[in-house]
């Protein structure tokens, strides 16, 4: 197969999303007063509702509708004041009805726009030709030939015509003012990717499938059902296909789950589940406007995965398109240990769901009252914290996206960093990208849970922004620092870290390695730049780790020439 | 005093036990006395609860003896349609797919009758999932009309229809999602309302078409009707059924207001429909003169596009109905197919032999009409029908207060006497409408007809949330009736079954 940069130069690849979020934050399901917990032994948050015992009847709970109607306008969705729910059929044990119910042509938020900065090494998935007037056509085609969920409903249903027709009346909505992506002098660009939809449903069961071949039903000896999970509040946004390289999609994928943190609606865990995504992956020459068949990836749940399922998706479609063959519509299982995906099932005809307006709930008539009100809690968003860090604290705007994606993380370096800017704040955002994420990526534990206070990194970064601690001492410190609990301050003094950056004291070890390693020596005054580093290093030995490394570096070169 | 229970009313029942006349207790066993003697030719039951009335009529005899407070219906006997769920009862929907189901949890509607004092003595057969008009199609056994034992109850709420006409229960709850109160009410002479959409929870009532099933009372008597509407309502809208709405008011207050000056409303269309027999035609007839006898104007109004409403309800009734019963897959309960080796046999099979015909041919139906291509056609257009009924409903209460027509075309048919579904539809033809429009309605019985000798019945509908109001010309009528001699005296159960077993010590 040849290479994703290969491919791509000479096809293009239609990229859309279909992100399913779980409203973990909720207390309680979407349709009934059950406790919403994973965690609890199976099928002990149930209630007649959620099981869809005979007589029960849905009852919408209001702080879900409150969550999405945030999703929308945090992703500058148009909120829709009037929609419905609508009962979707199919037959399976994970959903107790026969029936999800979801929503119809019209849902809560549609057509909104997220903007993706796309830097570094990933900038270069997208081709030189994919750029500027060219992009202005391949964006139009694509939306305007795409059968996405609304699309079908909107051909099928009248009512759902008439109320996207007066939607897009209303709004203009249409590719003509979109911004295409120009590429920048170092590589970067910034591309709009359009949101169709974001609807409210609920989730299913969890079915656990026991005896049977990597926990497929096939072959299996006994299925269990787990209903805590079903009736779970889940919101579903749909993208435009408008993304074109496996980059974009994880780049898309990682602002979603920053936005949806920042509101505090989920926990958002590809890991559990709890934010899930499937791909829809079209090939098409450069140049062309009509579409090619489209398959579905699923199993993409981590970052890493989203981006390497695609991009071999993509591959494996150039080849066969390129060998004469065919794309069948089909739903595709990302294997992430064989780096490959199968065929979980060909959708020869599109399912028929038998969609219809949920008579047992009312249609929402939002007020303007309460989407304001939604609009007024909404905290900052990552675009603005991450603008306003690089800023007012002078930071690199990499660090500041990270930082600003996190709420805890940011209102963490907020406190850290107050009243500092440059390279001082550099240095607390340093301490936090590396030494903090990496200390709680490998301890499991949450930054609440680790006990690590801002004001303990805080005096940290004093210490290196000073020179009182080198770089290496400083991650030395943190883990002390973490494990005790201990300030820095005491943790240098009782270790008897402090960096000595007097050159007098260190002169006699610069002499003492330079006598030491007459070999090294030689080659540095050959030319030899290189070697320094390794004299550096016997100097550091040398001195048990307090000598300043730079200093040891500025004496070698003088002591040398 | 010695008397036979089944010539009280709820009325007097409840003020005899609080009067300490007699006990609940004394009650319930009279009740399960003339149940035990008349059911062997009615059928009315599909199970009779003896313990769980025993004890019901024991803890309202507790609570007086404690000099608790009693509720409005202490001690009255209910019969209870079996697509309510209660506790510690089987919930059949007179199906075998629910054969022996039974229910975690008890509907609020029942919940609230048993709050107000009522005596639970069983649940009541029914047209399979309240599919049908005639009570035949229960998979247990049909029900037989106290008035002639050959001929059905009607339907589907049948059963609930026959046991206070046969005098087993002096109340019963039934659901109406297309006439199944009020036709057979009128089929079995007693009262019977579907009252306006959203006025009583469903939560708990196993649904059948969710946009159109409503639950009502059955009464002999208006009054009996309307103490069991207060009970229904008084505890104001039920959070677990988002459609309910708050309706609490005092149903009896007005019940004997003055009709003087109101204006009652005939469709002529209605009164010249084809299928509508003379001796229905006449009684109707003298009930409009008995209202404008005590001083109502009789006012002619125009419901244009009523021809559209069977049509209508037979695409939304069968669409909801195919929505709501794909639950039962024979996996989580119900009936289940033995000897399957996969998912899908399992529901297929269970399903076929599962459902009975009706069942299966109004799900396939919904399923057809619901699907892509044939959505717009059929689906779409009925809503379009709905809104335009709706709207001739509202304009025709623009002029009238309450609309008399009939509730039935005709009286009761005989057990297999119409086998083609769609004539079977057309018995409907009075109450479907309502359930469309969304209104509330009540069937009042207006004696014997002159050719059959069988009860017959008018129907009154008013706008939507004036069931109190329509309560009152119900009451106008029945009063009218009372110096009458029809044939049949208001209140009074079917005479071959009058005393039979029962009485009351």
């Amino acid at each position: 197969m040849k290479e994703l940069a290969e491919v791509l130069k000479d096809w293009e690849a239609v990229i859309g999303l279909e992100i399913h979020t779980e409203l973990t934050a909720l207390d309680t399901k979407m349709f009934c007063g059950c406790k919403l917990s994973h965690d609890d032994e199976p099928n002990a948050n149930v209630c007649p509702v959620c099981l869809g015992l005979p007589g029960a009847l849905p009852v919408p709970n209001k702080r879900a509708i409150e969550s999405i109607v945030k999703a929308g306008i945090a992703t500058n969705c148009q909120i829709q004041k009037r929609s419905m729910f609508y009962r979707k059929h199919y037959f399976y044990p994970d959903m107790a009805k026969n029936f999800q119910t979801t929503q119809g042509p019209v849902a809560f938020a549609m057509h909104g726009r997220l903007d993706l900065e796309v830097t570094g090494r990933g900038a270069a998935e997208r081709p030189a030709c994919a750029f500027g007037a060219a992009e202005a056509e391949s964006l139009a085609s694509a939306s305007a030939n795409a059968e996405g969920l609304s699309t079908a409903m909107n051909k099928q249903m009248a009512e759902g015509r008439a109320a996207v027709g007066a939607l897009s009346a209303m709004s203009g909505y249409d590719t003509a003012g979109l911004a295409v992506p120009e590429l920048h002098e170092d590589g970067s660009y910034t591309v709009p990717i359009r949101i169709l939809r974001i609807h409210m449903e609920e989730d299913a069961a969890k079915m656990v499938h026991v005896g049977g071949e990597e926990g497929r039903i096939g072959g299996a000896a006994e299925s269990l059902v787990d209903y805590n999970r079903c009736g779970t509040p889940l919101i579903e946004l749909v993208t435009e296909p408008d993304l074109r390289t496996p980059e974009e999609a994880r780049l898309f994928m990682e602002k979603l789950r920053r936005i949806f943190l920042t509101l505090g609606i989920s926990d958002c865990s590809m890991e559990h589940g709890s934010m899930r995504c499937d791909g829809n992956v079209s090939l098409r020459r450069r140049g062309e406007t009509s579409l090619g068949t489209k398959t579905e990836l699923k199993n993409l749940n981590s970052f890493k995965a989203l981006h390497d399922g695609l991009a071999y998706e993509i591959c494996r479609q150039a080849e066969v398109l390129e060998e004469g063959g065919t794309i069948y519509q089909e739903t595709r299982h990302w294997e992430p240990s064989r780096k490959r995906t199968q065929v979980m099932r060909v959708k020869e005809t599109a399912d028929d769901y038998r969609l219809f307006p949920d008579p047992d709930l009312a249609p929402f008539d939002l007020t303007d009252e309460f989407i304001e009100r939604c609009r007024a809690e909404i905290p900052e968003l990552p675009d603005a914290k991450r603008d306003r860090f690089e800023a007012d604290f002078g930071i690199k705007r990499a660090d500041a996206e990270q930082l600003a994606g996190d709420p805890d993380m940011a209102a963490f370096f907020e406190r850290a960093a107050a009243g500092r800017s440059g390279k001082e704040a550099q240095t607390v955002a340093n301490l936090i990208v590396n030494e903090l994420t990496g200390f709680l990526k490998a301890s499991g534990a949450d930054l609440a849970a680790s006990g690590i206070a801002p004001a303990q990194v805080a005096s940290l970064a004093r210490l290196l922004a000073s020179d009182a601690i080198s770089s290496n001492q400083a991650h030395e410190v943190f883990g002390a620092m973490a494990e005790t609990g201990e300030d820095p301050e005491a943790i240098v003094d009782a270790r008897g870290m402090r960096q000595v950056s007097d050159a007098g004291a260190l002169q006699p070890i610069v002499d003492e390695v330079l006598a030491n390693c007459p070999d090294q020596a030689q080659q540095y005054r050959d030319g030899n730049q290189k070697v320094i580093g390794f004299l550096v290093g016997q100097c550091m030995k040398a001195s048990r780790g307090t000598g300043n490394p730079k200093l040891f570096n500025e004496l070698l070169r003088a002591s040398l020439s | 005093m010695a008397a036979f229970l089944d010539s009280l009313t709820a009325s007097r029942i409840a003020a005899g036990v609080s009067a300490g006349d007699f006990t609940a207790r004394e009650v319930a066993e009279a009740s399960l006395a003339a149940i035990a003697a008349r059911e062997p030719q009615v059928q009315a039951f599909l199970q009779v609860t003896s313990e769980l009335a025993l004890a019901a009529a024991d803890a309202v005899d507790s609570a007086r003896a404690a000099g608790a407070p009693l509720g409005p219906l202490a001690g009255v006997p209910l019969a209870i349609k079996d697509n309510m769920n209660l506790i510690g009862t089987r919930t059949t929907c007179a199906s075998r797919m629910l054969e022996g189901y039974e229910s975690p949890y008890t509907a609020t509607c029942v919940q609230r009758m048993l709050d107000a004092g009522c005596i639970p003595m069983g649940k009541a057969n029914m047209d399979e999932f309240a599919f049908g008009s005639s009570t035949d199609s229960s998979a247990f056994h049909p029900t037989n009309n106290p008035w002639d034992l050959e001929r059905v109850p009607g339907g589907s709420s049948g059963g609930s229809a026959a046991a206070v006409a046969a005098g087993e229960v002096a109340l019963s709850l039934g659901s109406d999602t297309g006439g199944s109160i009020r036709q057979p009410a009128a089929l079995c002479g007693v009262v019977g309302m579907k009252p306006t959409y959203g006025a009583v929870s469903r939560y708990g009532v196993v649904a059948f078409g969710s946009s159109l099933d409503q639950v009502g009372p059955f009464g002999r008597t208006v009054e009996d009707v309307a103490l069991a509407m207060q009970a229904l309502t008084a505890a104001g809208r039920d959070p677990q059924d988002g459609t309910s709405r708050d309706c609490a008011q005092d149903f009896l207050a007005h019940l004997d207001d003055p009709v003087e000056g109101r204006r009652v409303g005939i469709v002529p269309a209605l009164m010249e429909a084809e299928g509508l027999t003379p001796e229905v035609r006449a009684a109707v007839e003298s009930a409009a003169r008995t209202l404008a006898d005590q001083g109502a104007e009789l006012v002619e109004v125009d419901l244009p596009h009523l021809d559209a409403a069977i049509a209508a309800y037979y695409v939304i009734g069968p669409a909801e109905a195919f929505s709501n019963l794909a639950r039962f897959d024979g996996i989580r309960y119900g009936y289940q197919e033995p000897g399957c080796s996969n998912l899908a046999a399992q529901s297929a099979k269970s399903r076929a032999h599962g459902f009975g015909a009706e069942a299966k041919r109004r799900q396939m139906l919904g399923a057809y009409l619901l699907s892509s291509g044939v959505y717009d056609t059929y689906y779409y257009a009925a809503q379009k029908a709905r809104t335009l009924i709706t709207a001739d409903y509202a304009s025709a209460y623009e002029k009238v207060d309450a609309i008399l027509m009939p509730a039935c075309p005709r009286t009761a048919f005989k057990h297999g006497e119409i086998s083609d579904p769609t004539q079977m539809y057309l018995s409907d033809l009075y109450t479907i409408s309502i359930n469309i429009a969304g209104n509330g309605g009540v069937s009042v019985p207006l004696g014997l007809g002159a050719d059959s000798g069988l009860p017959v019945a008018a129907q009154l509908v008013g706008p939507a949330f004036a069931d109190r109001d329509l309560l009152t010309f119900a009451r106008a009528v029945e009063r009218g009736r009372e110096d009458e001699v029809a044939g049949a005296a208001a209140g009074a159960v079917a005479p071959a079954f009058a005393g039979k077993g029962g009485e009351l010590a």
